[in-house]
């Protein structure tokens, strides 16, 4: 396969190779402009099924983060209420459209639901370090999804412009013989 | 947007060609995201704009005003400082935001005069 360009596969994701010549390429593959078209499509119908899932992943991640930053806002002001002696009260939802009232004393510590149904006691400034840690956590995990991402994109581009070419080559070559087979009468 | 030709040209595509393709079609990915992010920072700004006027409007002392997923009983002024750092932290990214579209705006143009020059009518680069 003539490539170029030296990409290597990232995380699992394989690099579409980059054809220099369609010709060149279409024989070492030893095909057929038939069969090359529907491999190249199989491979597009692959990325867009990773893509499907790279998606989703990262918009699980962009709700995660919003929690994480409203978790620690509520820490911060459980903390800052302390040295104060008030206690904090608070409207919460009982459910849906039902909201109590409710009087928060000085909070020593506080509970952080971990998943898994497990739910841990912690004091405000574990709670504080703990949170922070996801909260990066989840931020550079959504970068190098991005990344990954970006990577599949460009593979999906190379892939549908390598199709197109192919398709043309196909084309051009069939005029090319029309034009051999019926010379024009002089 | 299409990015395929439908006239079979002879002109062959370059791996710099393929990767100037590449980096339009990611820029043009990121601008729709930057501008989805920019309706989203407007509308939270007038959102924060409203809430400011209806605190002016109230003569309660204590606001019940949202933390996490209660409503906190907050003195006025503690809201209206709040309130004012949120309005400055989303409008100094609707600054950013903008600006990070406008330099892709025009990385694109730069890239369609490239990629328009070699191939003319082969390429689209359109929004359909």
């Amino acid at each position: 396969m003539s490539t170029s360009g030296g990409l290597t596969d990232r995380r699992g994701i394989p690099a579409a190779a980059f054809v220099e010549d369609v010709q060149i390429y279409l024989s070492q593959l030893n095909l057929d402009v038939n069969s090359a078209l529907a491999i190249l499509q199989e491979r597009l119908q692959q990325y867009r099924v990773v893509e499907m899932k790279l998606l989703a992943q990262q918009r699980d991640l962009q709700a995660k983060i919003p929690d994480i930053e409203k978790c620690l806002d509520v820490v911060a002001t459980l903390q800052s209420k302390k040295g104060t002696g008030e206690d904090l009260i608070a409207d919460f939802e009982v459910s849906e459209g039902i909201y109590s009232r409710a009087r928060i004393e000085e909070a020593e510590s506080v509970c952080l639901w971990l998943g898994a149904n497990v739910m841990l006691d912690y004091s405000c400034e574990e709670a504080t370090v703990l949170l922070q840690k996801n909260l990066e956590n989840a931020k550079a995990s959504l970068e190098v999804l991005v990344a990954d991402l970006q990577f599949l994109r460009d593979q999906v581009t190379i892939t549908q412009v390598t199709i197109a070419r192919v398709y043309n080559w196909d084309v051009h070559q069939r005029r090319l013989q029309q034009a051999a087979a019926t010379p024009s009468e002089s | 947007m299409s990015k395929a030709g439908s006239s079979a040209s002879e002109t062959e595509v370059t791996w710099e060609d393929q990767q100037n393709i590449n980096k339009f079609g990611r820029l043009n990915n990121r601008l729709h995201e930057v501008e989805d992010e920019i309706k989203i920072a407007k509308e939270t700004n007038e959102s924060l704009e409203d809430a400011g006027n209806e605190l002016i409007l109230t003569d309660e002392d204590i606001v019940r005003f949202q933390i996490g997923e209660v409503f906190a009983h907050v003195p006025k002024e503690e809201v209206e400082s709040r309130i004012e750092e949120m309005t400055e932290k989303t409008s100094k990214n609707l600054v950013k935001l903008e600006e990070e579209k406008e330099s892709i705006v025009a990385q694109m143009a730069a890239l369609k005069k490239i990629l328009y020059g070699k191939f003319k009518d082969s390429i689209n680069l359109e929004e359909d």
